[in-house]
């Protein structure tokens, strides 16, 4: 072979071997640059693994607990991290310090024993300690060693579980800080800001999760609780008391209920409005829990300073009415202990809109011992006992009995009745003549309403209330109205005067409040072909004085359909006279109780004097309701009051007597 | 089988026997010897090279897989330098092999079979390791351990009293630290 074939293939093979060398030196430089690309992509699913784990336990997971449990351990299994441990607001929405949840990755590492103890006993304060100063920032934190932080606290941690590096990061729900994650690691790291990152993202996931439960929380509270009160509703109550009498049963004990009704809710309602209603009903609630304070749930310990009973709640059914449970009931006095306590407590005036107001509770009370198998029974019959206490007066307190279901169930036949009374025609008005006191002429009548159940007449007070309460007044109000105007148009048609004469009609609050009231009225006037002016509607101050200005409007309506408007019962009730002159009456009634005492109470002859001036003030009549005696009419005549009604002249006399009365001319003044 | 095993395999024969002796292997168990290092491979091909190894150098299989052991040690320290930081025995290091070198394997092969090992109480000069693992290849994970201690050049000496490959129920390596003396080259064989 010539030399330089040699020399040729000398530098042949130094070639190749330059060229072995480059590419296996490429291979090796491409293969650092794919595992580079395989480790990061390894890294990313990870980290997605881990995100997605923590969001799906976000959604699924029934407590925070859960979910915080399952962050911190997963986030000690993707970082291999010794110690994780979880921070929670136990009050939520309230910022109040964040306390250990006993939440750890592994609590039983002994190694980490000392920390946990610090860790648990702690309340974490925004600070610049650790991990207060996540809670300051509300941006995750790292630490890279403990040891070699000028920080006390640091250091204490780290000595306690030879920790040194750390990591903690927040979640937040608007700008509260509700929980709180930190790891530890017993090596020295340098901080990770693609972890730092991934976990602002787990702590998102989990403030939705913390987001969702207090909202649902949220929904729970106002689905068993009084939105006005914030006492226990109906609901919640029901289910206690059910649960309280199983336990009762179980340990042969004695639990008890309460039912309060407020006195005078319904008048402080209607004259001073909805709004001075519900700030009534606050401050009782306020009262009554104030009086059960030392009784409220859970039970106390030291049950010898609880003398009577172990344990109180209170709750709010609905418009005035409040249910007290006592649980573990010693003595059978304890509930009318309980009850005299309330009953103490409101006795003072309350507050509202500057003035002073007064109500009372009646109280009905069951003990669950005699043989009751439902909560809801002993209610019912809470309810029973309240309603008697009610009837025979306000401020009572009554303990059931069982004759109270008789009544009961009386009475649930008078509703029945009464839904069946106006299609089977029973009502029926009675008309008191209203009369001249000066000459004793009749000018006209008042249409009374009675009803004719099973052949006996059955009086207003003993099924009107009952109406009111049911909301049958309406129609049957209604009914009256439009009898009351063929009748008038009858006698008008028979008994033809120069004056004509006139008959009144009394209004219930409630129908007087229809919006369609003013049409009805019209469309009664219609019907009848009888002029307005002959027409003189009865109202209660009662029904004006909820909303004065609605009142207002409707009785301004009425006046320009040319409709008599007269003051029923005048005095009673809570007059404002500041709205009396702006109302356009023709009369005002004196009620009955004024009249009745007026011969030998100076002060009843100096109330009635002050409303005659009063409506001479205001340029309207005055008609004296329930005079008996000549006396009366005496005094009465002295005032210069013009007109009366009463047995005096006559009782309430059916239609055709009312007819014969008519009939004569005149009727005496003294007989 | 990983890449990287074929590549430090064919590094280790290359360098104690000769580039040619590798093509000699590889012809003889009739595979053509292209691995990349992040590739995966049947294990067959690793099998059928040891067992070729085994033939020429007169060994047997378990011997071979061993010398790899111990031989690749040292190339795999220098080309993941970052497992052997922070220590200075095989003693912390050994420990660290599940939690933390086959938790980067795994980045690389998602699907990787690597072994597991456990650790047992021994008196205080004795690391006892057992090796799970259902290739049953504990005479190269006994090459490993030795090559470690190479690596760190601290004389050791492993103990293989139960091997599933002789009946027993399970692996176990207990492996005694001496004091340090100076070592021989990390070539030489036993």
């Amino acid at each position: 072979m010539p030399p330089d074939a040699n020399d040729s293939t000398v530098a042949q093979l130094a070639l190749l071997s330059r060229r072995l060398e480059r590419e296996h030196r490429a291979r090796l430089a491409a293969e650092v640059l794919a595992e580079r690309g395989l480790r990061e992509l390894y890294q990313t699913q990870q980290e997605l693994r881990l995100l997605v784990s923590i969001a799906d336990t976000a959604n699924q997971a029934s407590s925070i607990t859960e979910v915080l449990r399952f962050a911190v351990t997963s986030i000690c299994n993707h970082t291999g991290w010794e110690v994780g441990h979880a921070y929670l607001n136990h009050h939520l929405p309230a910022a109040s310090p964040l306390r250990s949840a006993r939440i750890w990755n592994d609590s039983i590492n002994p190694l980490f024993a000392e920390l946990r103890d610090l860790t648990e006993q702690r309340s974490l304060v925004a600070s610049n300690g650790w991990p207060g100063r996540v809670l300051a920032t509300r941006q995750p934190a790292w630490i890279r060693d403990l040891a070699a932080e000028p920080d006390a606290e640091c250091r204490k941690l780290s000595a306690a579980g030879q920790i040194r590096a750390a990591f903690a990061f927040p979640v937040t729900v608007g700008d509260d800080v509700v929980a709180l994650l930190e790891f530890y690691c017993t090596r020295v790291r340098d901080e990770d800001h693609s972890l730092l990152l991934l976990l602002s993202q787990v702590g998102i996931q989990l403030s939705r999760a913390v987001e969702r439960k207090i909202s649902q929380d949220r929904l729970l509270y106002d689905a068993t609780h009084d939105a006005l009160t914030g006492l226990p509703n109906r609901k919640s109550f029901r289910q206690l008391l059910a649960q309280t009498l199983l336990e009762a049963q179980q340990r042969n004990t004695q639990c008890a209920v309460l039912f309060i009704d407020l006195d005078h809710f319904k008048l402080v309602n209607d004259s001073m409005g909805h709004h001075a209603g519900d700030q009534l009903i606050v401050q009782v609630a306020c009262r009554i829990r104030s009086s059960l304070q030392p009784l409220e749930l859970p039970t106390s310990p030291d049950q010898s300073a609880q003398p009577f009973c172990a344990a109180a709640l209170v709750a709010r059914l609905g418009g005035d009415e409040f249910t007290i449970l006592l649980d573990n009931v010693i003595t059978e006095s304890a509930p009318l202990q309980v009850a005299e306590q309330i009953q103490e407590a409101l006795k003072q005036p309350f507050q509202i809109n500057g003035q002073d107001v007064f109500t009372g509770a009646s109280i009905g009370i069951t003990l669950s011992a005699p043989g009751y198998y439902s909560g809801d029974e002993i209610l019912r019959d809470a309810d029973l006992a309240m309603y008697q206490a009610k009837s025979r007066g306000k401020s009572r307190c009554i303990v059931f009995d069982r004759s109270m279901r008789d009544q009961a169930a009386r009475r649930l036949t008078i509703e029945n009745d009464l839904r069946r009374a106006l299609t089977k025609q029973e009502f029926l008005l009675n008309y008191q003549p209203i009369v001249a006191l000066d000459n004793g002429e009749i000018i006209g009548f008042e249409a009374l309403i009675r009803w004719r159940r099973a052949g006996d007449i059955v009086p207003p007070s003993d099924f009107i209330p009952i109406a009111d309460e049911m909301g049958l007044i309406v129609p049957i109000g209604h009914w009256v109205l439009e009898e009351a105007c063929r009748t008038l148009r009858d006698w008008q048609n028979q008994f033809p005067r120069e004056k004509p004469i006139t008959i009144g009609v009394n209004v219930s609050p409630r129908q007087f409040r229809q919006p369609n009231f003013v049409a009805q009225v019209r469309q009664a006037l219609a019907n009848a072909r009888v002029e307005p002016s002959a027409l003189t509607l009865e109202i209660t101050e009662g029904a004006t004085m909820g909303n004065p200005e609605q009142a207002i409007a409707t009785l301004l309506e009425l006046r320009n359909l040319g409709v008599k408007l007269s003051i029923d019962d005048f005095g009673t009730g809570y007059s404002s006279l500041s709205y009396l002159h702006r109302f356009p009456l023709h009369a005002l009634k004196i009620d009955r109780s004024f009249i009745a005492r007026i011969d030998g109470s100076f002060q009843s002859f100096q109330v009635v004097n002050s409303i005659m001036s009063l409506a001479n003030n205001l340029g309207i009549g005055v008609v004296a309701e329930g005079i008996e005696t000549t006396g009366q009419v005496e005094h009465l005549r002295s005032l210069l009051c013009r007109f009366g009604q009463g047995f005096h002249f006559s009782k309430p006399l059916s239609r055709a007597d009312a007819h014969q009365l008519l009939a004569q001319s005149l009727l005496c003044v003294t007989r | 089988m990983m890449g990287v095993v074929f590549n430090l395999l064919e590094a280790a024969v290359c360098r104690t026997y000769g580039e040619a002796q590798w093509y000699e292997l590889l012809d003889k168990a009739g595979l053509d010897g292209a691995y990349t290092a992040i590739g995966n491979y049947p294990d067959t091909d690793a099998f059928r090279i040891v067992n070729a190894a085994a033939e020429t150098l007169q060994l047997t299989p378990g011997e071979v897989l061993r010398w790899f052991g111990r031989e690749s040690m040292t190339m795999l320290a220098e080309r993941y330098r970052i497992f052997f930081d922070g220590h200075s025995s095989a003693r912390t290091l050994l420990p660290t092999i599940n939690r933390v070198i086959h938790a980067e394997v795994r980045k690389l092969y998602p699907n990787a079979l690597l072994p597991d090992f456990s650790f047992e109480d021994a008196p205080a000069d004795t690391l006892r390791m057992v090796y799970h693992s259902s290739r049953s290849l504990c005479d190269l994970a006994q090459g490993f351990i030795e090559g470690t201690a190479l690596v760190f050049k601290e004389q050791i000496t492993v103990e293989h009293p139960h091997c599933k490959l002789r009946g027993d129920h399970q692996c176990r390596f207990d492996i005694r630290f001496r004091e340090l003396v100076p070592t021989k080259s990390p070539l030489a064989k036993d």
